[in-house]
């Protein structure tokens, strides 16, 4: 130890700092480091770690030597009129140009192609629901034409483009007695399943059927009403039960227009 | 302004080097202007000839690689005349003409030298700080450098290891590009003349390369000599578990010998057999047919 520094204050050089130009600074304090003692010991495995401090010491020593520099005026900057020659040639300097962009264009290749595939499924998503969305208005567009033909409704709402459903009109009073008119389940139901379609169910013996006997006469349950010459008042809500004749529907058809 | 500082490098090396090594010894070249190149050296010779060769040159310094094996290459820092010398072992070595080096500088000019502060407390590190600083650094006003400071040179001690990097000075805020080369330096020994002389100080954690691949080497035959142990521990064992059991001379009392069937000599050959290309569809007829039966019988 001792020939050591003997040694060193023999071979020391005393020289203005300006001929060295040596600076011994540990590396900046990393703004992006969690806590100061995890600087201290930089695990050498862990390359990029290890050669961040090295470009942070290096950082270090140039924000500290610059400014001396410049006060004992020597140049740092290189003017934009100085050409001299470098230490890499210009040929090698267009290599690593074209090498670095060569890699960029890649990455902006594979990125590319990746929006591509993406904007692909999105397209396809889009598509089909436009394809649904279509596939539904005819739906709703034949069922309105439906319903009018059956003399349901006699509006022609359905020709223009916004078409509400007016389903609640079957039953007028009832519309008007509650705002809701028939359950929002029920009106559902009726939007699905249509009026031209549901028939499944329509003939089947339910408790509310057995029980209503408003189809009940009794002089045609006992033979004795008059015939079909005459008909006994029944009225009802609508005169579902006897269908005018031709003539009579095509009236009414033409009155409604 | 007048050059004083009057210090000039040899860079050469002995025969034997590989091609990065070699392109390692032109970067310096260029990068430091106040080098000289000379011819290799044979191995022959003893290093103190280097002294001489030196001398002839008027060079004060020496940067001296000597490579072994093809494998190993090591580097000798000296300051000629009488000055203390160190020898490392070189490695990782990236040179200049690498594409993931993109940083460039002026051919020549003077480069800052960057140094961890651990340079500053030991006193072996303190010895080698100075033989960098007079190595590395280009002296003022040398007639073939540039009067720019564009680049940094930084010696950091990390594992024992001395790691040099070059910088280039983009801005003046401190952004900076890679230029290259770079290389690891294991201190061996550090002697008080050059190339010979007393030792000074002997690096405790420095492992010459041919221990580090026979340690290696040894390793992995351990690993094999274990697995055969293992092997051979195993057929032990079988062998071992077998137990010898003496003959018992009255398990053959109640053997009795079968009779003897007579022997039928066969003079016609049998039928062959129908070739049945469904086994089971004779089986499925039958069912069908049964099937049938119980039906018109039901």
């Amino acid at each position: 130890q001792d020939g050591l520094k003997q040694c060193l204050a023999e071979f020391r050089q005393q020289l203005a700092w300006v001929e060295r130009l040596d600076v011994t600074l540990g590396p900046v304090a990393d703004p992006l480091s969690q806590n100061a003692s995890a600087n201290d010991a930089v695990d050498p495995e862990n390359d990029f770690q290890r050669e961040m401090s090295f470009y942070r010491q290096a950082q270090a020593a140039v924000l500290e030597a610059l400014p001396r520099l410049r006060k004992l005026q020597v140049p740092t900057r290189r003017p934009d009129d100085y050409f001299a020659e470098m230490a890499k040639s210009d040929q090698q300097m267009q290599k690593i140009r074209q090498k670095l962009k060569s890699k960029q264009e890649a990455m902006e290749r594979s990125e590319k192609a990746k929006q591509l595939r993406a904007m692909r499924k999105y397209g396809k998503k889009v598509q089909v629901e436009v394809l649904q969305r279509r596939q539904k208005e005819k739906k709703n567009m034949l069922n309105a034409v439906k319903k009018y033909q059956k003399g349901l409704s006699d509006k022609l709402d359905f020709l223009d483009e916004e078409q509400t459903s007016s389903q609640g009109n079957k039953k007028g009073n009832a519309s008007q007695r509650t705002k809701k008119g028939p359950n929002a389940k029920r009106r559902y139901k009726n939007q699905k399943f249509g009026f031209g379609g549901k028939k499944k169910g329509s003939k089947w013996n339910t408790k509310e059927s057995f029980n209503d006997v408003s189809s009940f006469q009794s002089k045609v349950a006992h033979n004795k009403g008059p015939g079909k010459g005459g008909r006994g008042g029944k009225g009802g809500k609508k005169a579902l039960n006897k269908r005018p004749g031709k003539r009579a529907r095509q009236k009414m058809k033409n009155r409604a227009r | 302004g007048k050059w004083k500082n009057k210090e000039r490098v040899l860079i050469f090396s002995s025969r034997g080097i590989n091609f990065r090594t070699r392109h390692l010894m032109q970067d310096l070249r260029t990068l430091m202007p106040h080098s000289k190149a000379d011819t290799k050296m044979d191995r022959k010779d003893q290093l103190f000839v280097i002294n001489e060769v030196c001398e002839m040159k008027n060079c004060n310094k020496c940067i001296f690689f000597e490579a072994k094996k093809k494998q190993d290459l090591y580097m000798w820092l000296s300051n000629t005349p009488q000055g203390p010398s160190a020898k490392f072992l070189v490695q990782n070595v990236h040179t200049l003409a690498e594409l993931k080096m993109t940083g460039n500088c002026l051919r020549g000019s003077r480069p800052l030298l960057s140094f961890d502060p651990i340079f500053d407390r030991e006193p072996h590190y303190a010895l080698l700080k100075e033989l960098f600083i007079q190595i590395f650094g280009t002296p003022q006003y040398h007639p073939k450098s540039q009067p720019f400071v564009d680049h940094v040179f930084t010696f950091t001690v990390t594992d024992e290891r001395i790691w040099f990097r070059n910088y280039q000075i983009i801005e003046e805020d401190a952004s900076l590009v890679e230029i290259g080369p770079r290389f690891v330096l294991n201190l061996i020994k550090i002697f008080q003349g050059s190339f010979g002389g007393p030792t000074l100080y002997e690096n405790p954690h420095y492992q010459s390369p041919n221990m580090h691949r026979r340690l290696i080497r040894l390793s992995v035959a351990a690993k094999f000599r274990e697995k055969q142990q293992v092997k051979e521990v195993q057929k032990i064992k079988k062998k071992g578990s077998k137990v010898l059991v003496e003959e018992d001379p009255t398990e053959v009392v109640f053997e009795t010998p079968a009779e003897e069937k007579p022997v039928e000599i066969q003079l016609v050959k049998p039928e062959s057999k129908p070739i049945v290309k469904d086994k089971k569809k004779l089986r499925k007829i039958q069912r069908k047919k049964q099937k049938k039966l119980f039906r018109t019988e039901g």
